[in-house]
C-alpha cells in the first residue's frame, strides 16, 4: 500500500467513526422525543456504537504503530491520557446539572443536556478505554512468552463475550449470566496481570519511574472503576444510558487497568532492592560485550591496554586499576643466548594504569619480591584481598594507606602460562565480592585473547617489515653481481647465481685487470642468509680494490685473506677460486682457497683442477699464503672451464643422493661442444631435474668460460657496468 | 627429528667424540656445546671419530675452526678419524688436511697423541 493510500484510508476511518458517533447522538435525541420504545431504534443504537468504536479501533491500530516504544514511556502515555480525561470528566461532572431518571431498569435523560453529556462521556471515556486497553496489551506483549499471547486472547474472548451477553437485557437489568460472564472477565484479568516479567529488565531508574506511574495509575483507576459501575453514579448512569455494552467495556477495561497497574506497583516495589544489582550485572555484561567487540578493533597494544584498565574500573566499579605484562619470551631468549645467562629472567612491565601512579604500583607489587604476583601465578585464579592492611600478602601496602583497602588480582592465563596480571583496587574494605572475582576472571579471559591478538598482529607487521627489508637487500645484492657479461672476442662467459633464501653468500665476478688479463672469481661464504650476504658484499669490495694490483691469483687470495682476517669470526670462512686468463697468450692461472675444484674440459677430456689452499679466513697470514698454490693451464680453442659452488654438487632432494662431482663432470663432458650458455643451461637443468619439486637449500652459482681463440691477435672490449 | 648425535667416550685418556648423522647449520651448535664443555673441563686431547658422519656443511666445518686455537694453546689437539671418502672430500676441499691431522683410523690418532702431546702442525 502506498503511504498516500494508507493516509486516505486512515482519514476515511476517522471520519466514518465521527459520523457514526454523530448519528448515534441524533438517534439518541430522536428516541428521547418518542414516548414508546422502538426495538428497531435500539438495535440501530447498538450497531452505531459498535460501528463507531470498531472504526475508531481500526484507525488507532493504523496510527499507533509504536510497538518498539519502551514500557515506561507507554505507562507515561496512559498516565497523561488518564489524567487529562479524568480532569475533563470531573469538569463535565461539576458543570452538568441534569441527570437521569432510573425507571423500568432504564435510564431516562432529564433533558437535552443529559443526552449531550452522556454522548460526550461515552466518546471520551470509550476512546480512552480503548487506548488504555491497547497500552496494557503492548506492555504485556513486551518480553512475551509463548503463552502470553494466548492468555491475552482468552481475556479478549471472555471480555467480548461478557459484552455480548448483555445485549438481550435492559440497561440496568441484572442477570446471572451477565454477572457470571463478568466474573470470568475478572479471572481473565488476573490471569494476564501476572505478566510482569518486563519489570526485571528495567534499570533502577526506570523501575522507580514505573513504580511511581503505576501507583498513580492504580490510584486513578480504582475510583474510575467505582464511578463507572453501579446505578447511583452519574457517570455510570450516563454511560449505561448511552450503551450498556460500552459501559461494560469501560468498566472491564478500567478494572483491568486498576488490577494490572496495582500489580505492577507491588511488583516494582519488590524488585527495587535488587534493581541495583541487576543494573550492575547489566553493565558488566555490556562491558564484557564491549570488550569482545574491541578485540576485533583495537590492534595497537598501548591503546588496547589503556582501554582494558579503563574498562576494569567500569566492570567492578574499582577506584584504580593497572595492567602488567611479562615481556616477550623471544627477547629474553636472545638476551640469554648472548649473555649465557640463566633462563626465566622474563621481566614484568606495567603497561597501563588508571587513577594510580607508578610509585604506588611499585610500592604494592615491587615489595617483598612480588609476593602478590606469586600468589596469582601459583593459583592461576583471581585473588581478592578484602582487607589490604590486615592481609599477610599486602601488609606492606600501608604506605599507600587510605587509598587502597581492598584489591582484586587477576592473572591473564594463556596456554597455561601467566602472561600478565590485572589489578583493581577499591577504597573500602571488602569491596570485591565473589561475583566481582568471577566477572573479573571472565573479563581477564577476554583481555588475554585481545592481548595475544594484538601481539600476533604486531609480530606479523614486524615480519612484513623484515620481509620488505630482505627483498630490498636481495635487490641490492643482485646488483653486487656483474650486471653484464664481458664481451671479449676470445672468451665466452656465462654465469648464474641464485640464493636459497632472500640473500645468500655466493659470489662471482669478472673484470679486465688490464688490457690483457681477465679475472674470474667464484666464492662461497660459509653459512647462509644475512651474515653470509654481508661478507659477500665485503668480498666484492676487496675484489674491486685488490684484484687490479695482482697478476697472480695466489697473491690476490693471500691479500684477500689478510684483508678479511680481522673482520671474520673464527668459525666463518670464504672459499674462493680465482682464475686469471691472459687473453693474448691463452695462459690461465688458477688458485683455490678451499673452494670446489674447477672442471676443465679440453681435447683430452675433463679433469678437476684442484690446487691446494685453505679457505680464506683459516689459519694465520703466513700459514695461509704457504698453503696456496697455483696451477697454470694453456688454453686451446674450444676449451671450457667451469666454476661452481657446492650448491651444485651438494644439491640433494629429500632422502636422495647428492648431485655429486661425477655427474657434473659428465654433463660438462657431454655438453662441452656447445656454447658457454648451453653448458650452463645443461648444468642448471640437470640440477633442477635432480632436485625434483624440492626447493634448493643452498645458494647455487655456476660460471662457465669457453676459450674461443685460434692463433690471432686479441682484441678486447669489455662493457663496464 | 634429531638428525645429528654426539657421543663422548674416552680412549686411553683421550676424549673421543663419535659424530653421527648430519652436521649442518642447525646441528652445529650441538657440537660447539660439546667442544666448549670439554675445554671448560680442561680436556684438550680430542679425537673426532667421523665414522657415522654422513654429511657436513660449511657451518659444521666452522665449528672445528672455532675451537682449534684454544685447544692447541693448551697443548692439546683436535684430530679427526674414520671419515668416509665423501666427508673427507668436504674437509679436503677446504684444506683441512693442512691444518688438522686426519687419520684413517681412531687408533692411529690415539697413537699420534701418545707419541707427542704437542700439535704436529703450527696452525697459527
Amino acid at each position: 500500500m502506498t503511504p498516500r493510500k494508507s493516509g486516505l484510508k486512515k482519514l476515511l476511518l476517522l471520519s466514518l467513526s465521527a459520523v457514526l458517533f454523530l448519528a448515534k447522538f441524533v438517534v439518541d435525541v430522536i428516541v428521547s422525543k418518542l414516548d414508546i420504545e422502538v426495538g428497531f431504534l435500539s438495535i440501530l443504537q447498538v450497531l452505531l456504537v459498535a460501528g463507531a468504536f470498531i472504526t475508531l479501533y481500526l484507525y488507532i491500530e493504523r496510527v499507533w504503530r509504536a510497538g518498539d516504544q519502551n514500557v515506561v514511556k507507554k505507562m507515561g502515555f496512559a498516565l497523561i491520557l488518564t489524567l487529562v480525561v479524568g480532569v475533563a470528566g470531573l469538569i463535565l461532572y461539576t458543570i452538568s446539572t441534569t441527570g437521569f431518571e432510573i425507571k423500568n431498569e432504564a435510564a431516562l435523560p432529564e433533558g437535552f443536556e443529559s443526552i449531550v453529556f452522556a454522548n460526550l462521556y461515552a466518546v471520551v471515556f470509550g476512546t480512552t478505554a480503548l487506548f488504555v486497553l491497547l497500552t496494557i496489551r503492548d506492555i504485556i506483549m513486551s518480553k512475551r512468552r509463548k503463552e502470553t499471547k494466548r492468555n491475552f486472547r482468552i481475556f479478549l474472548v471472555v471480555f467480548l463475550a461478557s459484552i455480548a451477553v448483555t445485549l438481550p437485557y435492559r440497561p440496568f437489568e441484572s442477570n446471572i449470566i451477565v454477572t457470571l460472564a463478568f466474573t470470568l472477565v475478572i479471572f481473565a484479568i488476573l490471569l494476564n496481570s501476572f505478566r510482569l516479567s518486563w519489570i526485571v529488565y528495567l534499570t533502577k531508574r526506570e523501575k522507580l519511574i514505573a513504580m511511581t506511574f503505576s501507583f498513580i495509575l492504580f490510584g486513578m483507576y480504582v475510583p474510575i472503576y467505582v464511578a463507572s459501575v453501579g446505578e447511583t453514579s452519574l457517570i455510570a448512569q450516563s454511560l449505561t444510558y448511552y450503551s450498556r455494552q460500552l459501559e461494560t467495556f469501560i468498566a472491564g477495561t478500567t478494572l483491568f487497568a486498576a488490577t494490572y497497574f496495582g500489580m505492577t506497583f507491588v511488583s516494582t516495589l519488590f524488585h527495587l532492592p535488587t534493581a541495583e544489582a541487576f543494573d550492575r550485572k547489566n553493565i558488566e555484561v555490556l562491558s564484557l560485550h564491549n570488550l569482545g567487540k574491541l578485540i576485533t578493533r583495537v590492534f595497537d597494544f598501548h591503546e588496547l591496554t589503556d582501554l582494558v584498565t579503563r574498562m576494569t574500573l567500569e566492570v567492578c566499579e574499582a577506584a584504580s586499576a593497572w595492567l602488567e605484562v611479562r615481556e616477550g619470551e623471544e627477547a629474553t631468549s636472545i638476551a640469554r643466548a648472548r649473555t649465557g645467562g640463566n633462563a626465566g629472567a622474563a621481566t614484568v612491565r606495567t603497561v597501563a594504569l588508571q587513577n594510580i601512579n607508578i610509585q604506588d604500583i611499585e610500592a604494592i607489587t615491587g615489595h617483598d619480591g612480588g609476593a602478590i604476583r606469586r600468589v596469582v601465578r601459583e593459583s592461576r585464579k583471581a585473588v581478592v584481598i578484602d582487607q589490604v592492611a590486615a592481609d599477610d600478602r599486602t601488609k606492606h601496602v600501608k604506605t599507600v594507606a587510605g587509598k587502597i583497602n581492598s584489591m582484586a588480582i587477576v592473572p591473564l592465563v594463556s596456554h597455561d602460562e601467566v602472561i600478565g596480571i590485572l589489578y583493581a583496587t577499591k577504597t573500602m574494605e571488602f569491596g570485591f565480592d565473589g561475583e566481582d572475582a568471577d566477572v573479573l576472571s571472565a573479563f581477564a579471559d577476554q583481555v588475554t585473547i585481545a592481548l595475544e591478538n594484538s601481539r600476533l598482529i604486531e609480530k606479523s607487521l614486524e615480519r612484513e617489515r623484515l620481509m620488505r627489508e630482505m627483498l630490498l637487500a636481495q635487490e641490492m645484492q643482485r646488483k653486487l653481481l656483474p650486471q653484464e657479461l664481458p664481451s671479449i672476442e676470445e672468451v665466452q662467459i656465462e654465469a648464474l647465481s641464485t640464493p636459497a633464501f632472500e640473500v645468500g653468500g655466493d659470489y662471482y665476478d669478472f673484470t679486465m685487470l688490464d688490457d690483457e688479463h681477465l679475472g674470474v672469481i667464484v666464492g662461497d661464504v660459509s653459512g647462509k642468509g644475512v651474515s653470509a650476504a654481508l661478507f659477500m658484499a665485503e668480498m666484492k669490495g676487496i675484489f674491486l680494490s685488490l684484484s687490479r694490483l695482482h697478476r697472480s691469483p695466489s697473491e690476490f687470495l693471500a691479500e684477500a685473506h689478510s684483508a678479511l682476517l680481522g673482520t671474520m669470526d673464527r668459525r666463518t670462512f670464504i672459499s674462493l677460486i680465482y682464475a686469471i686468463v691472459n687473453v693474448r697468450t691463452g695462459v690461465m692461472k688458477v688458485a683455490r682457497a678451499g673452494h670446489c675444484p674447477m672442471i676443465f674440459l679440453s681435447g683430452n677430456g675433463t679433469r678437476f683442477v684442484k690446487p691446494t689452499g685453505l679457505g680464506v679466513g683459516m689459519g694465520s697470514r703466513e700459514f695461509f699464503s704457504r698453503t696456496i698454490t697455483e696451477d697454470e693451464i694453456s688454453l686451446s680453442y674450444g676449451d671450457v672451464a667451469v666454476f661452481y659452488t657446492d650448491g651444485v654438487t651438494e644439491a640433494r632432494p629429500e632422502n636422495g643422493e647428492e648431485f655429486g662431482y661425477a655427474k657434473l663432470e659428465g654433463i660438462v663432458a657431454e655438453s662441452g661442444s656447445g656454447s658457454a650458455l648451453d653448458i650452463r643451461d645443461q648444468i642448471v637443468l640437470a640440477v633442477d631435474t635432480h632436485m625434483g619439486h624440492k626447493a634448493p637449500d643452498d645458494d647455487l652459482t655456476i660460471v662457465v668460460l669457453k676459450w674461443l681463440k685460434r692463433q690471432s691477435h686479441p682484441s678486447v672490449n669489455l662493457h663496464h657496468h | 627429528m634429531s638428525t645429528f648425535k654426539i657421543e663422548h667416550r674416552e680412549n686411553n685418556a683421550i676424549n673421543v667424540l663419535d659424530l653421527k648423522g648430519y652436521l649442518d647449520a642447525h646441528t652445529a651448535p650441538e657440537l660447539e656445546k660439546t667442544f666448549q664443555s670439554l675445554i671448560d673441563t680442561n680436556r684438550f686431547r680430542i679425537i673426532v671419530n667421523c665414522r657415522d658422519l654422513t654429511y657436513i656443511s660449511s657451518a659444521g666445518l666452522g665449528v672445528f675452526m672455532a675451537y682449534i686455537e684454544d685447544v692447541r694453546r693448551n697443548q692439546g689437539d683436535i684430530k679427526l678419524s674414520n671419515m668416509s671418502p665423501k666427508v673427507f672430500n668436504v674437509f679436503d676441499l677446504l684444506g683441512f688436511p693442512l691444518l688438522y691431522e686426519i687419520t684413517p683410523d681412531e687408533a692411529d690418532a690415539v697413537k699420534k697423541f701418545q707419541e707427542t702431546g704437542k700439535p704436529p702442525k703450527a696452525g697459527k
